[in-house]
């Protein structure tokens, strides 16, 4: 049995910005009879001894799975392994307080909901003991909790957890429960075994793309080849002589053709020809985005983001003007984007990182409210920011509309990969100022690029009366409008060193390219520039790049920590012979990681021989997870900086399959050294920090090795 | 497209339908049996999700005509062990090999097929078996790890078992 909705409702609190969790148990009351044990929304214990957690931060492969139930597992002293887990539906409980929205994303499950998780076992925890309290006639100080049971001290009386139920339901909801001291836990630190793995080697985990096939038609869509350009006519004759054919339908997207399976839709989606305009907006390529920003740097209209100290009154020896260029990035999940409708029910099953958003666009290609719509989310096959994106359920949506009938929308990777919400194209121009001894006088850092803001909400909020935007996303809106985007500039603003006077200036340049957030978002192009640039400068002050960014770097700042330790590990400045490495370091997410790739050359091209990374995370609660993410995170960065480019012509994507957007390899990967710093400072981000340091430690590796800079991503060397 | 009636062997059971004969073995696995394991990547054999054995050797299904598999055995993720057992799928929790997952069928039923031939794979067939497997998460020095460690053990290939 679980809370009703209402219940849940009762039992949230209303969340306040910033770090600090407005985060409350339930209110007293009283429960009914037979109701398991709820301190909250995300946990349930049942009479039959289930332990039962909501997975409210989705499962993408970053972990959220083991981190939330490791939590609460520590504190309510269970096996993780005996907790069941289900993955969230909508509700106001499961809203992110840093986001007003249920979104998974910016690396902060464990950072946010460190201390309430931890508070939610040990509520339950209280509540076993006082109801063992009770029906042993014992003070509460002589029974503790031990591996799903409460016993006495002297050991001689043990309740199951199940048994204790009724009594502990009843009880009052401790407000203010004690946690554990550090110096007892058990599994944070410690617990290393992800708790999602059986399913995901056996092939019975559920994807999105695995939803329930009985009674479901299989939809694809055809569209315009241009953005999200319009249909104005097709020709679906032939497709409907096919075998197996059920409807043709038009939508926003273009066509949709519903088979009984896949393969039937996709061959009579194959024969469909469309007329579209693209719209004088769409019309855009590469070059013609290159030159807008080139035009937006040689204009004077940047905003100055940050502005620290005094121009230098001494002359400089040197002074350095260089150009950095990143392209249009896909996402590339393995799983291409689907979701399936059913319109009768209002049930949508989909792997999202934003279920609320999912209902809301659900909602609206069935013409009902978002609060009738049930999403049943799924494990993600990858996200990366991708899946926070709603426009496959809308589509799928409108089509189950039109049919009357579930549906199962499929898009093909041609789909995934043209129609994407891309990573934006970034060009900055850096120039610094060093004296005669090499010191840094001065660094000026001017980017350009689309704000991903005013790109995502174009996107949710598209041709929308405003009584249907739901209150969720103007919350969101003005949350946001807030505080500027700071999307573009992060990892550039915050340059860590101490150099002499440091500018840095932005300007916005408006694209129709849809655009969206890529792992790590902006610190995934900033921390390539930044960290390319200060290998430039201790190249031209003659300096070994470690020493050189210690000694810009606070003496007891993380930075150099990790630094330090990564210059270990990697045994820096002496590398095997032919082996060439780079180094870069940054802070994102409120975690900092260095990383040292070492390259050897072959045939002209660089080969990853090894990468060594150190991170400060805080508190880390399961390492291995932290270590997992580190690996990742560094190929999705080398990836992209040897491989990763979209572009554009006449506004159509280039690039189609994993032919022409090709991933790194076993063949081609390199072998991944990790060590985490010991901490007991607040847990922070590990899904998206090690990707940012990547690419500029190649790019640095690649100029030891050969002594070409380059400039522009992906890597091509001359 | 002209529809065929043919049979073959799935995970040890007779399998008999009627289909357009260029349908892919995914579709037939996926949309027809209901067997969901196996998972659509790109369709065009470049990404390795979707990878089975076809008399025990590893075949990208989505590239696959129904028509080639009459009369042939195929085994896919979930017929590899009854639970799950394999000692791929043992290595793979231990070194924990999956973040999202989604390609892992396909990694495990490529690294099957390698070591039924190559019991003490060295890493130059690791690489030559592995990479026309894609993992977006980066998992592939764990699939390394899990595949040595699965070698050090010793088994009866799955296909022995069907």
């Amino acid at each position: 049995m679980s809370l009703s909705r209402r219940q849940f409702i009762r039992n949230v609190s209303v969340f306040g910005g910033g770090l600090t969790l407005g985060f409350t148990l339930s209110a007293p009351g009283r429960a009914e009879d037979g109701a398991p044990l709820s301190p909250n929304a995300f946990l349930r214990i049942t009479p039959e001894g289930d332990v039962i957690v909501q997975i409210h931060k989705v499962e993408m492969g970053q972990g959220t799975v083991t981190g939330i139930i490791t939590l609460i597992a520590e504190e309510l002293e269970v096996d993780p392994a005996d907790v069941r887990y289900e993955m969230a539906h909508v509700d106001e409980a499961f809203k992110d307080p840093e986001y007003s929205m249920q979104v998974t994303g910016g690396s902060n499950a464990m950072r946010v909901y460190y201390q309430p998780l931890r508070q939610t076992g040990a509520a339950a925890r209280a509540m076993l003991i006082e109801a063992a309290s009770r029906r042993a006639a014992l003070p509460a100080d002589l029974l503790r909790c031990e591996q799903g049971t409460v016993v006495s001290a002297d050991g001689n009386i043990r309740f199951s957890y199940g048994e204790l139920v009724p009594v502990a339901s009843q009880l009052d909801v401790p407000q203010e429960p004690v946690l554990k001291s550090a110096a007892a836990f058990k599994l944070i630190g410690k617990h290393d075994q992800r708790l999602d793995i059986t399913p995901k080697v056996d092939g019975s985990a559920r994807f999105g793309v695995d939803a329930p096939m009985e009674e479901t038609l299989v939809a694809v869509v055809v569209r315009p080849p241009v953005g999200r350009g319009a249909m104005t006519s097709y020709d679906d004759r032939k497709a409907r002589e096919l075998p197996g054919v059920h409807s043709i339908v038009a939508i926003d997207a273009g066509v949709a053709v519903v088979a009984s399976n896949y393969w039937r839709a996709r061959k009579a989606a194959d024969t469909v020809t469309l007329e579209w305009e693209p719209g004088d907006s769409l019309l855009t390529d590469s070059k013609a985005i290159d030159a807008a920003l080139t035009a937006a740097l040689e204009g004077d209209n940047l905003v100055l983001v940050r502005d620290d100290g005094e121009p230098p009154a001494a002359a400089a020896a040197q002074i350095l003007e260089v150009e950095y260029n990143l392209p249009l990035l896909a996402h590339a999940t393995m799983e291409p984007m689907n979701a399936t409708v059913d319109p009768n029910s209002r049930e949508v099953w989909v792997g999202t990182q934003a279920p609320d958003i999912a209902s809301s666009f659900a909602a609206l290609g069935l013409g009902v409210e978002a609060d009738d719509v049930t999403v049943h989310n799924q494990f993600l096959g990858g996200g990366f920011g991708r899946r926070a994106m709603p426009d496959h359920v809308l589509e799928a949506a409108q089509i189950a509309s039109a049919l009357g009938q579930r549906v199962k929308l499929m898009w093909s990777r041609e789909d995934d990969t043209q129609h994407d919400f891309y990573r934006p194209p970034m060009k900055s121009r850096l120039k610094a100022r060093l004296g005669a001894n090499g010191e840094v006088l001065g660094w000026r850092h001017n980017l350009a690029g689309p704000s991903l803001m005013q790109s995502t909400m174009n996107a949710m909020t598209p041709a929308l009366a405003p009584s249907w935007v739901p209150d969720f996303l103007t919350d969101f809106l003005a949350h946001m409008a807030g505080r500027k985007d700071d999307s573009s500039v992060e990892g550039a603003k915050e340059l860590p060193y101490a150099f002499g006077h440091i500018e840095v200036a932005y300007r916005n340049v408006e694209t129709p390219v849809p655009l969206g957030y890529w792992r790590s978002v902006g610190h995934s192009h900033n921390a390539f520039v930044v960290e390319s640039f200060v290998d430039e400068l201790a190249n031209a002050a003659g300096e070994d790049p470690v020493a050189f960014r210690r000694r810009y770097l606070p003496a007891e700042s993380r930075h150099r920590q990790v630094l330090d330790r990564v210059a270990g590990i990697s045994n820096w400045g002496d590398p095997p012979a032919g082996h060439y490495q780079g180094v870069a370091v940054h802070e994102s997410f409120h975690s900092v990681v260095a990383e040292v790739v070492e390259i050897s050359m072959e045939n002209g091209a660089p080969k990853l021989e090894r990468a060594y990374c150190a991170i400060h995370c805080g508190r880390v609660i399961n390492p291995d997870i932290v270590r997992q993410q580190m690996e990742g995170g560094i190929i999705f960065g080398l990836c992209a900086a040897l491989k990763g480019e979209i572009t554009l012509q006449d506004g159509a994507v280039q690039q189609s399959n994993f032919h022409d957007y090709p991933l790194l390899r076993m063949n081609e990967v390199p072998e991944v050294e990790v060590a985490i710093i010991d901490s007991d400072d607040p847990p922070t981000g590990v899904g998206e920090p090690g990707t940012p340091p990547a690419s500029a430690a190649l790019g640095n590796a690649i100029f030891a090795a050969t002594g070409q800079r380059l400039r522009d991503l992906p890597f091509k060397l001359s | 497209m002209e529809r065929v009636r043919l049979g073959f062997v799935l995970n040890g059971q007779p399998q008999e339908l009627s289909i357009e004969s260029d349908t892919p073995l995914l579709w037939v696995l996926r949309d027809v049996l209901g067997m969901n394991g196996t998972k659509f990547g790109c369709g065009m054999g470049l990404c390795g999700a979707c990878t089975v054995h076809l008399d025990g050797v590893p075949v990208r299904s989505c590239s696959l005509p129904i028509n080639a598999v009459a009369n042939k055995q195929v085994t896919t993720i979930e017929g590899l062990s009854s639970n799950g057992d394999h000692p791929l799928q043992q290595a793979w929790v231990a070194e924990n090999v999956p973040q999202c997952g989604y390609c892992q069928s396909g990694q495990i039923m490529s690294a099957a097929a390698l070591l039924a031939n190559t019991p003490r794979p060295s890493d130059a067939d690791i690489d030559n078996a592995m990479s026309g497997n894609l993992c977006r998460c980066g998992t592939y020095g764990r699939i390394r790890k899990a595949i040595k460690r699965a070698a050090v053990g010793s088994w009866e290939p799955a296909e022995a078992q069907s």
